[in-house]
């Protein structure tokens, strides 16, 4: 009888550590992250829809309380930086993109982590500092289908600029929005520099509507108010699943921005911290994150987008303060005069 | 003479000057005044303290920096600069005389002729203040669009145009979106101004043969210039301080003004440059300042405004006949642009999967779960909860500090009185993330811990929006005639009695036209609350924020119309304790 009951027992508890692995969880972190108070607080940038799905089976399976602090990526990193500097940091995590999340590790904010669940990303997707990029948000073409057929659609960038979409292309202003600065910037990845140079000028010729942000561009299109749009190639499949008619022009290569998520070095909660990021970077996280329409890069998980797959992703060059000042300017002569 | 008495004759003026100090502190208005310039200058000093310093250094806040002038050189030696602010500039008058030539007329209809159903007018006027102005800016595009604005659509539809008849991407559309974003502020000044007008001018000349619109145009509205001017000259600088509407509308239409030079050289810079903003907005400071000059200037003969007398007084109501209809109609048509348009767009957009021009086939898609995640989600109601609180008790205290101040400012001769004003128009110049920024380096590190919790909200409100609630007020205080203050203290009542039963029942309008405008602005701001609220603190406005940069219009857009309904009952409750005819 006790043979039994000891074999019921061990099997209980390899049962129960084999489930907490199996999401990425270790039990003695979460038994330390209880004892620092129960919580993790995290300041980020990926969509509220997103990040609840997330919190809420890791909540469940650990019983530690996500509080999510969600602002746009520069707005994350003034209230971080500031906060730090005052010797107040709030934050145990920070989520948000590469040029941010660099300049914040120059900053010496962040303490290194090296999570066991970052073996199953790309090592190309690893930065040495910041561990896994966990997604990648990517700008393409997309097009309104009601009012352009695939057949008429552009089928490379340099489609674009052809006079027959003139009046008819919209996209955030370059000189303004920080991601198009960069993306205009990197085109030269694409098409080599002096194709780029050239192109950005017949592009700013085409005379595009200029708009806030991604967005609010991609929101045109889904209205119907502007047929074509450069934007995240992401919204095609969520304005797509309300029943906007939106596709994605299958370009060759695209541009796009990494994001991570770190641990800051003076989190109050740092075992908690790290529990949520073996959590995130698990399989059960990333492929709820892809289902939402993100391209997230642990192997083998896509998201619901025709051809997702088939997407080569190209990282966008990093600019500094000056880079990004030297291009607003430039653009501004290009793209408003 | 001895040494003894020309040490008492050195000392005497001293004494003099502390004498003179003493029996300042023992009269009570000195000791409120002295209170209130203590609260006001700490509210508005310090976090703006840490702006200006990072105006003049190379450095973010929290690091060492170096002195330097370079941020003011490149904001104001760029020729560009000043080509802007003058679209601004033009931009700001037309936004702000629109919003005063609807205010003015909506609140004539209302408050003083015998117009059906002027009450429920009254009510209404007020909501635009409520929705975020974002979204009634995307209502105007969603209406007004070239390609397919939904009233441009009827219309080439309607009578076979070839082109849109309306552009809103345009300086026109871009003042009047803005113009009616900024009505529901001017309609409260103005109309809590008239409730409060004594009509014995206006009898005297209806007695020596005046018409009715003669009365209007020569006795009324030249009395009612101080809140004209208050009105004018706030909407004024919120137009030119501006960021929303122009990115919406005049972006498009490549149209720039002064606060899309701010945005892009500063605030969105990457990293955001701070010390530069600043400097933008020490330039923006010298414009309110020069308009709280101007009003002072304009309105230093208060005695000529003083209508309301010791005399009992009814407002004087007119008797339209058979115009009152018409007057309805204008009424009606005017809040059709101002409220029902840009509402019942937001009805459509709450109820559509996503936005697009409406065909058969869309009312087969309808859906209600924009309504159910707005009703069941935890995470809104706590929101709702928080911007409650905030909108109710951080506009009773900002008003009950405003009250006082505008006393002060207005009715003593107290040396500085006009700085005490200058003071609290500081804060209100720098752009809301920038002066988040400000207060967040005031009190991150408080002696008090408020950083972090609901309370630092609160004091950014009062800090940033004093300048609403004293206008407001001020323009009231104005009308009231010495002589109900002199009574009462020759009856023996002191300041305090005085203040509380003589001038805030006469101020109550005031008062409470400027409670509305603040529990309303409070329901929905986020631009100073985005950057210091915490998870448990959060408030409607940046949930509707972070909504709609997730792309979620359709939630926006319910949570809008919920926060319309509660904001309309608020204000029902404060237009009824606040009635004159019901007194």
């Amino acid at each position: 009888m006790k043979r039994t009951l000891n074999s019921i027992i061990g099997l209980l508890v390899v049962a129960v550590f084999a489930a907490g692995t199996a999401s990425g969880q270790n039990p003695a972190l979460v038994d330390a992250a209880k004892k620092e108070g129960g919580k993790v607080v995290i300041y980020g940038s990926l969509e509220s829809d997103s990040m609840d799905a997330v919190n809420k089976v890791f909540q469940k399976k650990t019983g530690i309380q996500v509080e999510y602090w969600r602002a746009s990526a520069t707005k994350v990193m003034d209230r971080a930086l500031s906060e730090y500097r005052a010797g107040k940091p709030g934050f145990d995590i920070i989520l948000t993109n590469d040029n941010p999340m660099q300049l914040m590790l120059k900053e010496g904010i962040f303490a290194k982590y090296d999570s066991p669940s970052a073996k199953e990303f790309p090592k190309d997707a690893i930065d040495p500092n910041l561990g896994p990029r966990y997604r990648n948000v990517i700008i393409g073409v997309l097009y309104n289908k009601s009012q352009i057929s695939p057949a008429d659609a552009p089928k490379s960038l340099e489609d674009l600029v052809n006079p027959k979409y003139k009046g008819k292309l919209v996209m955030p202003d370059p000189t303004q929005h920080t991601t198009t600065t960069q993306w205009v910037a990197s085109l030269h990845k694409l098409m080599g520099k002096e194709k780029a140079d050239k192109y950005v000028r017949d592009l700013a010729a085409m005379k595009p509507i200029l708009v806030e942000s991604l967005l609010p561009a991609a929101e045109r299109v889904s209205t119907g108010e502007t047929p074509i749009a450069i934007t995240y190639v992401k919204y095609a499949f969520i304005f797509g699943k309300k029943g906007a008619p939106l596709d994605h022009v299958r370009l060759p290569k695209m541009m796009g921005d990494g994001h991570y998520l770190t641990l800051g070095n003076k989190a109050q909660h740092p075992n908690a911290g790290k529990a949520f990021i073996d959590f995130f970077l698990g399989a059960e996280s990333m492929k709820m994150i892809a289902q939402l329409g993100e391209f997230v890069n642990r192997k083998g998980v896509y998201p619901p987008l025709p051809d997702a797959d088939k997407i080569q992703f190209v990282e966008m060059v990093d600019l500094d303060k000056k880079g990004f000042a030297e291009k607003k300017k430039e653009y501004t002569e290009i793209f408003l005069k | 003479m001895n040494d003894r008495s020309i040490a008492v004759g050195r000392a005497l003026p001293a004494w003099g000057g502390l004498a003179r100090l003493v029996l300042f502190f023992t009269q009570p208005v000195n000791l409120v005044f002295a209170g209130i310039a203590a609260i006001i200058a700490f509210l508005a000093l310090y976090p703006s303290f840490f702006l200006l310093y990072g105006s003049l250094t190379d450095a973010p806040l929290g690091v060492p920096g170096h002195f330097t002038l370079r941020n003011y050189v490149q904001a104001y030696t760029d020729p560009t600069a000043y080509r802007l602010i003058l679209t601004s500039f033009l931009f700001g008058i037309g936004a702000s005389a629109l919003s005063v030539f609807l205010a003015l007329t909506l609140a004539w209809i209302t408050i003083r002729t015998n117009a059906p159903y002027r009450r429920l007018f009254e009510l209404t006027a007020i909501v635009p203040n409520i929705l975020p102005p974002i979204l009634i800016s995307i209502s105007w595009v969603l209406l007004l669009n070239p390609s397919n604005g939904l009233i441009n659509v009827i219309l080439v539809r309607l009578f076979g145009l070839t082109t849109a008849p309306f552009n809103i991407y345009s300086l026109p559309g871009l003042i009047f979106v803005e113009g009616l974003i900024l009505t529901p502020l001017a309609f409260l000044i103005i109309s809590a101004a008239l409730k409060s007008m004594d009509p014995s001018l206006e009898e005297s000349a209806k007695t020596l043969g005046s018409g009715e619109m003669g009365v209007a145009t020569r006795i009324t509205f030249p009395l009612m210039r101080p809140a004209i001017l208050a009105a004018g000259t706030l909407n004024f600088v919120r137009a030119v301080e501006s960021f929303d509407t122009p990115a919406i509308i005049a972006l498009p239409a490549r149209i720039e003004v002064f606060t899309t030079k701010i945005w892009r050289e500063a605030l969105g810079s990457f990293p955001t440059n701070h010390n530069l903003a600043a400097a933008y907005g020490v330039g923006i400071l010298i414009i309110a300042l020069l308009f709280v000059y101007l009003y002072r200037k304009f309105t230093s003969q208060i005695e000529s405004f003083s209508t309301v007398t010791g005399k009992g007084f009814r407002p004087h109501q007119i008797d339209l006949g058979g115009w009152r209809y018409l007057a309805s109609g204008v009424a009606l048509s005017l809040l059709t642009m101002m409220v029902i348009l840009p509402i019942l767009l937001l009805m459509l957009v709450s109820i559509l999967p996503y936005y697009h021009v409406p065909t058969w086939q869309t009312w087969q898609n309808l859906t209600l779960s924009n309504f159910h995640f707005a009703l069941e989600n935890q995470r809104v109601f706590r929101a709702f909860g928080n911007s409650i609180f905030l909108a109710v008790g951080g506009a009773t205290l900002c008003m009950g500090i405003a009250a006082l101040t505008a006393y002060l400012t207005i009715r003593t001769k107290i040396a500085a009185r006009g700085l005490l004003e200058g003071l609290v128009f500081i804060p209100w110049a720098f752009p809301g993330t920038a002066l988040a920024l400000g207060l967040l380096w005031a009190y991150v590190d408080f002696p008090i811990p408020i950083y972090g919790t609901i309370w630092i909200i609160m004091i950014a409100y009062v800090t940033r929006f004093l300048p609403y609630g004293l206008r407001a007020v001020t323009s009231t205080i104005i009308q009231i005639h010495k002589e109900l203050e002199e009574a009462s203290t020759v009856c023996g009542a002191g300041f305090f009695a005085t203040f509380r039963r003589i001038l805030v029942p006469m101020m109550r309008p005031g008062i409470m036209a400027g409670w509305i405008i603040l529990a309303t602005t409070f329901m929905r701001e986020f631009s100073a609350t985005l950057f210091l609220y915490s998870p448990g603190s959060e408030a409607l406005g940046p949930l509707l924020y972070f909504l709609y940069l997730d792309g979620m219009r359709g939630r926006v857009a319910a949570i809008g119309l919920i926060i319309s309904l509660i904001s309309v009952i608020l204000i029902a409750i404060a237009q009824r304790l606040s009635r004159w005819d019901k007194r």
